[in-house]
């Protein structure tokens, strides 16, 4: 199909009908003279190019390992075999230390840990937990898990007022965090992430992380965790509650 | 002929088939890379930018690519197209072993885009148009931005950066048309700034 400079114009300014934009769509998967001309025809490429085209300003700066080969020409003789074997080592020592120190993958117990540390009484005491606000957070988080959260547990915690559930997002599973304040004020929360069925089964275990204390448990494809404010939180009767009532 | 210098090659190993062809047989593929690196380094800079939002992490993405570049140097099959191979890495690294950290990061302490970068020259006001299209840019959803980045500002085609960011060409289509959407008041915005100094 043959498309004219006006069409692809509209298509670019996003004003061409639904049937335009889906036939140039398709066209363009074959056509490389029409993805050249749509290119062309862009409005905004070059604004944004002009914008980002100098930057950094600089040339960044990089520390290279030396490099390992050398010169062929007048390469002759033990000494050279010996720098470029000496070379070579560095690289691979420069390599294999990189490799060692680089960072490993975080879970989503400690992200949600470390996230949750960041949090202090001044954080949770504006939030909105009128039951209007609650109510919309529930429908939206136990939407986005696919399970009951057992508002009503949560609610009666013994110590702890409700304050918010939040959809947060971990590797593209919806992980869920209500935060509670104790009667200090101060925060703590119930996470709740989706693994998806087959993720394995885990007993309670509990480790302080970033400084708090943390219990985790997992079955039939939801992760869990209860975060306390400090590492000296006594989780001990929520978690009897909460391992109840999220045994599955 | 010494032992030392690579040539022109064909290996096969158990993960990856190696073949490099079109290399000059004096230029080894290390020094390729090298070359590469200091050619492309402000581009992959600016990827781990967009990627990332925050210079600091877009100056490690930029180390970590090449150190892990030159470790893979045997791997490479055409010096055609080094700047994507670069940027296939940094991409890499980015989604395995750095974005979990610095998203959490922006998230918990609401970082900004940092306009700053953007030079600045002596008209104040294109200043203030190129820094408020650069805002615009780094608010992008991190897919569209990392898009727009490829092909509106490193200028590859379309099917390149489908390839390079392994989703459809379909896919890369809508995000910037999403993403034009979205960039579209701050172009009108600068569309009626150039009319009224130029009077008319």
């Amino acid at each position: 199909m043959k498309f004219s400079d006006e069409t692809l114009r509209a298509y670019l300014e996003g004003n061409a009908d639904a049937a335009e934009a889906a036939a140039i769509e398709a066209a363009i998967e074959t056509d490389l003279a029409l993805e050249q001309r749509l290119m062309t025809l862009d409005p905004l490429a070059p604004v944004v190019q002009s914008v980002f085209e100098n930057i950094p300003a600089d040339a960044p700066q990089l520390e290279l390992p030396q490099p390992m080969q050398v010169s062929t020409a007048d390469a002759s003789g033990g000494l050279w075999r010996l720098m470029a074997v000496a070379a070579s080592v560095a690289v691979v020592a420069v390599s294999a230390t990189f490799w060692a120190t680089r960072p490993e993958p975080m879970g989503w117990a400690e992200q949600a840990a470390i996230y949750q540390s960041l949090y202090s009484p001044d954080t949770i005491e504006s939030l909105d937990s009128s039951p209007v606000a609650l109510d919309a957070q529930f429908a939206r988080a136990e939407a986005q898990l696919g399970r009951s959260l057992n508002r009503d547990t949560l609610e009666t915690l013994p110590g702890l007022e409700l304050k918010r559930a939040q959809v947060l997002s971990f590797k593209g599973k919806p992980l869920i965090q209500v935060v509670f304040a104790d009667d200090q004020g101060q925060p703590l929360a119930f996470c709740v992430i989706r693994q998806g069925e087959g993720a394995p089964a885990k007993d309670v275990k509990l480790a302080a992380i970033s400084g708090v204390a943390t219990a985790t448990w997992a079955q039939d494809g939801y992760g869990y965790m209860l975060i306390g404010s400090s590492e000296q939180t006594d989780l001990d009767q929520q978690l009897n509650i909460l391992t109840t009532t999220f045994a599955g | 002929m010494s032992v030392l210098a690579p040539r022109a090659q064909s290996v096969k190993s158990k993960h990856t088939q190696v073949e490099i062809y079109s290399m000059s047989p004096d230029i080894s593929s290390e020094q390729a890379v090298r070359g590469a690196i200091q050619t492309h380094s402000k581009r992959v800079w600016r990827f781990g930018l967009a990627l990332s939002g925050a210079s600091d992490v877009a100056d490690d993405l930029l180390q970590s690519t090449c150190l892990r570049a030159l470790e893979r140097h045997h791997q490479v099959t055409s010096y055609d197209r080094l700047d994507s191979w670069l940027m296939t890495i940094c991409r890499s690294i980015w989604l395995n072993e750095v974005r979990a950290r610095s998203v959490r990061k922006a998230q918990a302490l609401s970082v900004t885009p940092e306009a700053e970068l953007v030079a600045t020259g002596p008209d104040s006001e294109t200043n203030i148009f190129a820094a408020e299209v650069f805002t615009q840019v780094m608010e992008l959803p991190e897919a569209q931005r990392e898009t727009v980045m490829l092909v509106f500002v490193e200028g590859y085609s379309y099917r390149e950066a489908a390839a390079l960011l392994e989703v459809p060409i379909g896919t890369i289509m809508s995000r910037l048309s999403n993403a034009r959407q979205k960039l579209k008041n701050v172009m009108q915005h600068d569309a009626a700034d150039t009319v009224r100094r130029s009077g008319k």
